[in-house]
Formats: C-alpha cells, sequence, structure tokens
C-alpha cells in the first residue's frame, strides 16, 4: 500500500464543507433556449399552463401541422402559446433541446420532423409522455425514435419539473 | 439545477426534518449481520439518520438498538458491558434491556422501582439475509420486514459487503440511478473487473458511447431503461430500478451475480452503502465470493477492522496517473465502488445544486428528486404513506436484454423486472 502525504491540494482538504465557501460564485450562463412543442391536444393544454411559469428563454408551441417540405425535410408549423404562427426551422435557430410534450400518438409524424430537424443540427431531444398507464406504449413508440430521453410520467408537473432542472 | 431550499430538503435527514421522517416510514439497514456475530458480543456504535444508538446482542440472542448514552450522566454505553441479558453501563452499572427498558440501577435499594421509570429510546432490530434492519418511526405505522430478493435468496447465493462514504446520502444515491456515466468512469472495469467481464452486453456499452434514456414510473420508484444499438436492427436495453427512498439495481452482465445499493444517511454529511451481489438460482462460486471479498465488482477493500475504503479521501484514493494515462481505469481510481465515491465526495459533504447545469440524460436523478420531494411533503402535510414502505415494492430486479426496435422496455420486461423465486435473471 502506498503513503502519501496530505498535501493542500489534497481531496481530503478540498472537499470539505470549509473549502466549499471558496468554490467560484460566478453567474451561471442561461441555457441557448428550450423549445417545447405540444404534440396533440391534451398535450395542448398541459404545454399553454406551463407556459403560463416564469422561464429564462424557453419558448412553448403547439404543433399545428407537419407542415409543407423545405427542402428534404417537412417543416413543422407551429403555433406559439401567445398566438403567433411560426415554423420549427425558425424556432430551433439558437435552441440546444427540443422537448416533445404527448399524451397520445397522434403527433407521431411531427415527432419524426422534429426529431429529423434536430438531428440535423445537433440538438438535444426530449419527450415527456403524460399518461394516466393506458394507450402510453403507442404515445412512447411514436416518440423512441427521435426523442434521446423519454420520461412517462402520471404527472404534467414533470414537465415543468424537467425544464426547471434544465434552467430552461 | 435545485433551488437551495429544496436542497436542504432532500438532503437532510435528521429528526423533524421532512426527509428524516421519510426515511423513518422504511426498514433501513443498520449494521451487517456479522458486526453483532454471537450472543453477549461486544456492542457496535451505529449514528443513522443522525441519531447516536448503540446496538447489540443479548445473552438470549435478542437484537436491540437503543440510545447510545446512559440515562444516568449521559456516559457512552459503547464502554459498557453485554453480559446477562442486558448492556450495563460501564460507569455506575446502569443496565439496560434491548427495548432500552432499564432493569437495574445498582444505587437504588434493592426492592426500589426507580428503574422501571427509567427508558431509552430503542428501535426494533431485525435480521433479515445478511442485514440486521431497523425501523424509527411511529411503532403503530411500521411495515412489513423487507422483500428485497437479495435478503431471501439462500445464504450461499448472497453476499453483501458495507462501507462508509463521506458525503451526503443524496448525491451517492444518484450516482445509482445515472446510468450514463458507466460507459464512461466504468468502462475499464468493464474490460478487467472479474465480476463484470465477458459478458456480451459490455460490447454493447463500449461501442454506443451515447446512449438513450427512458424513465418510466413504478409502484415503489422509478423504471430507468438505457438503451444502446445491438446487431440487427435491434436494442440493447439495460433496466435500473429505484425503489424508494435508495434502493437501486445494477442491471446484470451475463451470468455474473446481480448487484446493487442501499444508501444509508449516517448524518446530512456521510452515509453507509450496503452493497449486495445474489444470484437467483445459484450459490456464488468460491471464486465469485473472493473476489467480492476483496473489494471487485461495486464492493470495495476496506481497512480491515473497518468498514473505511482502504483508497479514501485522505490518499486521494491512491489516484494512479499512469493508469489514467493507460485507459486501465479511467479516472485514474481503481475500483468500481470507489471511482462512484471519489467522484461523488470531491463535490463536498453536500453538494450544492443551485451550481449544477442539468441536461436531459439526467431526466432519471430529475424524476427521483421529484418524487422524494412529493413524497416527503405528502407525509409531513397529509400523513400519506410513500412508495416503497410496502414491501409488495421490493420485489424487484434489474435486467438487461435485446429487443426488436419498437418494442417497449417495460412492456416486454414486466416479468424480466418481477422477483421470481427459482427465476434466472434476464441478462445479455
Amino acid at each position: 500500500m502506498q503513503n502519501r502525504p496530505i498535501l493542500l491540494n489534497s481531496c481530503a482538504r478540498a472537499a470539505t464543507a470549509a473549502e466549499a465557501r471558496f468554490r467560484i460564485d460566478a453567474p451561471i450562463t442561461p441555457s441557448r433556449g428550450a423549445r417545447v412543442v405540444a404534440l396533440d391536444r391534451r398535450a395542448e393544454s398541459i404545454v399553454r399552463r406551463v407556459a403560463e411559469q416564469r422561464w429564462s428563454s424557453a419558448r412553448f408551441f403547439v404543433c399545428e401541422s407537419p407542415g409543407s417540405s423545405n427542402g428534404d425535410m417537412a417543416d413543422v408549423a407551429l403555433l406559439s402559446t401567445d398566438g403567433s404562427a411560426s415554423r420549427l426551422s425558425t424556432e430551433l435557430i439558437g435552441a440546444d433541446v427540443a422537448v416533445m410534450v404527448a399524451t397520445a400518438d397522434d403527433g407521431a409524424e411531427a415527432a419524426c420532423a422534429i426529431g429529423d430537424a434536430c438531428t440535423l443540427r445537433g440538438i438535444m431531444t426530449a419527450g415527456v409522455v403524460i399518461s394516466d398507464g393506458f394507450g402510453a406504449e403507442a404515445t412512447v413508440s411514436a416518440l423512441r425514435p427521435h426523442a434521446r430521453v423519454l420520461m412517462v410520467t402520471r404527472d404534467e408537473h414533470d414537465v415543468a419539473e424537467v425544464l426547471s432542472a434544465l434552467r430552461a | 439545477m435545485l433551488r437551495p431550499e429544496l436542497n436542504e430538503l432532500l438532503t437532510q435527514t435528521g429528526p423533524g426534518m421532512p426527509m428524516g421522517e421519510l426515511f423513518r416510514q422504511y426498514w433501513i439497514p443498520a449494521l451487517l449481520a456479522e458486526e453483532l456475530p454471537e450472543d453477549d458480543c461486544a456492542p457496535v456504535r451505529v449514528k443513522i439518520l443522525s441519531e447516536r444508538l448503540i446496538a447489540f446482542r443479548d445473552s438470549q440472542g435478542r437484537y436491540g438498538l437503543i440510545d447510545e448514552f446512559c440515562a444516568h450522566r449521559g456516559a457512552s454505553l459503547w464502554f459498557g458491558r453485554n453480559e446477562e441479558g442486558g448492556l450495563r453501563c460501564a460507569y455506575h452499572g446502569w443496565k439496560y434491556d434491548v427495548t432500552g427498558q432499564c432493569v437495574e440501577v445498582p444505587s437504588e435499594p434493592e426492592n426500589s422501582n426507580f428503574c422501571a421509570n427509567v427508558k431509552l429510546t430503542a428501535y426494533p432490530l431485525i435480521k433479515v439475509g445478511d442485514i440486521l434492519w431497523t425501523h424509527m418511526g411511529d411503532p403503530a405505522s411500521r411495515p412489513e420486514p423487507p422483500e428485497f430478493e437479495f435478503v431471501h435468496v439462500p445464504s450461499e447465493q448472497t453476499y453483501t459487503s458495507k462501507r462508509w462514504q463521506e458525503c451526503n446520502w443524496l448525491q451517492a444515491l444518484e450516482g445509482g440511478i445515472d446510468s450514463s456515466h458507466v460507459t464512461w468512469l466504468h468502462s475499464g472495469a468493464l474490460r478487467s473487473d472479474p465480476l463484470f467481464k465477458g459478458a456480451k452486453g459490455n460490447q454493447y456499452n463500449i461501442g454506443d458511447l451515447k446512449p438513450f434514456f427512458e424513465v418510466a414510473e413504478a409502484d415503489g420508484g422509478l423504471f430507468v431503461g438505457a438503451r444502446r444499438n445491438a446487431e440487427d436492427g435491434k436494442y440493447y436495453w439495460r433496466i435500473t430500478p429505484w425503489i424508494m427512498p435508495s434502493f437501486t439495481m445494477v442491471p446484470p452482465r451475463g451470468d455474473h451475480p446481480v448487484h446493487g445499493h442501499f444508501w444509508v444517511p449516517i448524518d446530512d454529511e456521510n452515509c453507509w452503502v450496503y452493497t449486495f451481489d445474489y444470484h437467483p438460482v445459484r450459490a456464488l462460486t468460491a471464486a465469485e465470493r473472493q473476489a467480492m471479498e476483496d473489494g471487485f465488482g461495486v464492493h470495495s477493500e476496506n481497512i480491515p477492522g473497518t468498514y473505511r475504503p482502504v483508497r479514501n479521501k485522505d490518499n486521494d484514493y491512491l489516484m494512479d496517473r499512469e493508469a489514467q494515462r493507460q485507459g486501465k481505469h479511467f479516472s485514474g481510481v481503481e475500483g468500481i465502488a470507489i471511482q462512484d465515491s471519489s467522484l461523488q465526495e470531491s463535490m463536498g459533504p453536500i453538494v450544492d445544486r443551485t451550481k449544477e447545469r442539468l441536461v436531459p440524460a439526467d431526466s432519471g436523478i430529475i424524476k427521483a428528486r421529484q418524487k422524494l420531494r412529493k413524497a416527503a411533503l405528502a407525509l409531513r402535510d397529509h400523513g400519506v404513506t410513500p412508495p416503497g414502505v410496502d414491501p409488495a415494492h421490493h420485489r424487484v430486479r434489474s435486467a438487461a436484454i435485446v429487443l426488436p426496435r419498437e418494442d417497449s422496455f417495460l412492456e416486454s420486461c414486466r416479468d424480466a423486472v418481477t422477483a421470481t423465486p427459482g427465476v434466472p435473471q434476464t441478462t445479455v
């Protein structure tokens, strides 16, 4: 067994509560932006409620339709929760995560378009499936190929919970 | 990111704190059975949930867990004599039974009833498997004993060790929920550790460094699925159960024994890590048991006579920069358990979660914190029994499986993640 001196910079000293006071306390840069998209009607009401909370740079949308072709890829028509119309390709500029919210599997086409667009741009994808247990399987299957992270939950507050944790 | 008040809520487990009261709803490990090996053996100091206690085994083999300090002048009963059905304080001879009842005060007259009015706080201590468990909450709401599979298989099929970790319980637990670190921090072990190597699943781990994650609710906590690409367009899934408040299982590898952890707060800046390995259908081989005793797999090599790891923060975990350079150990620290503890302890005694930058891959941690917070507040405000108290919630397993792309890991693995006696683990 090696014997080593306890140096000033060793973990034994550095990992104390006293030393934690010296951790640099610089302001944390806000995230570049989360784009939260409701994929179906029930998800829309959830996303609208979440959008009423205070967020640093997150933007909230309802998916209107997979939309028209923009080059090789479908460009989803979005409706912001403040009522303005937009397109996915525009909203993904400056985004670093797209969070899809679904309660049913009828948003599969939009999820595919969002997933493809994010993959192309190197944007992280996440999905929150809110379900009381019935029908979740089809919804999860619809999102699985297009979301790198999926949360399946009974609690709609998880949408806000995830966004808060991400500093959205 | 957590607000300071939420970080405090989740990390403080002393008496009267919401998370402390939550822990007191469960049977939790208090010590290993090996620490009280025979009747009238030496008592053991036990500090859990910020309460200082003494554990002993009396002349009739009964286990006791009582206040460490004599009711008389406050001397530690650790110096006491464990004899003739009770623990006698070494200072003035006051004697207590396993219920904390004082049964003798030598300075009082022979026919005095004085001691009948002297009783130390005491908690039940029961042996289930290799662990002595306690319940520190209201006796009226005491649940049935734990039913985790690793403490119910025959003794030759299971092994449990214990180590002291010098940080708050939550940052240690979060390491058990976070599957994404395995490919990096433990990459060396996948190739070399005798309790890990050789499994086909390891190749999927090594071959796909960007797993996808799914987090799904379970009755007792969560299932966290990590999927990686396998051959023929299929997915390799590793499924980690978390049962509230602090039990997790690592998905199996090949026919190696299955392992997991139980994190128990000592106080707010230290915790015990109980680490188990078991095989559902066969005895552990001599080589496997020896490897576990030597600190391989998820166990640790401890300083003899203690439960403090040999590699600890006082010696910088015997960090080996050359091994790090060569890729033998990704962090330069040897041993899976210490690879975890070194980084978790480096965060500080209680990590400041206001400074975190979480990412979507941390969804399991995000959801676990939310469930803990909700359960603690529901208990405090409405007396709601939290998930994981019901022993039925304990009957889970981890699993590793290759599935067609369209299959849901939970729907396809209902049986695989249910502990069924006599049925082998689902593994790759």
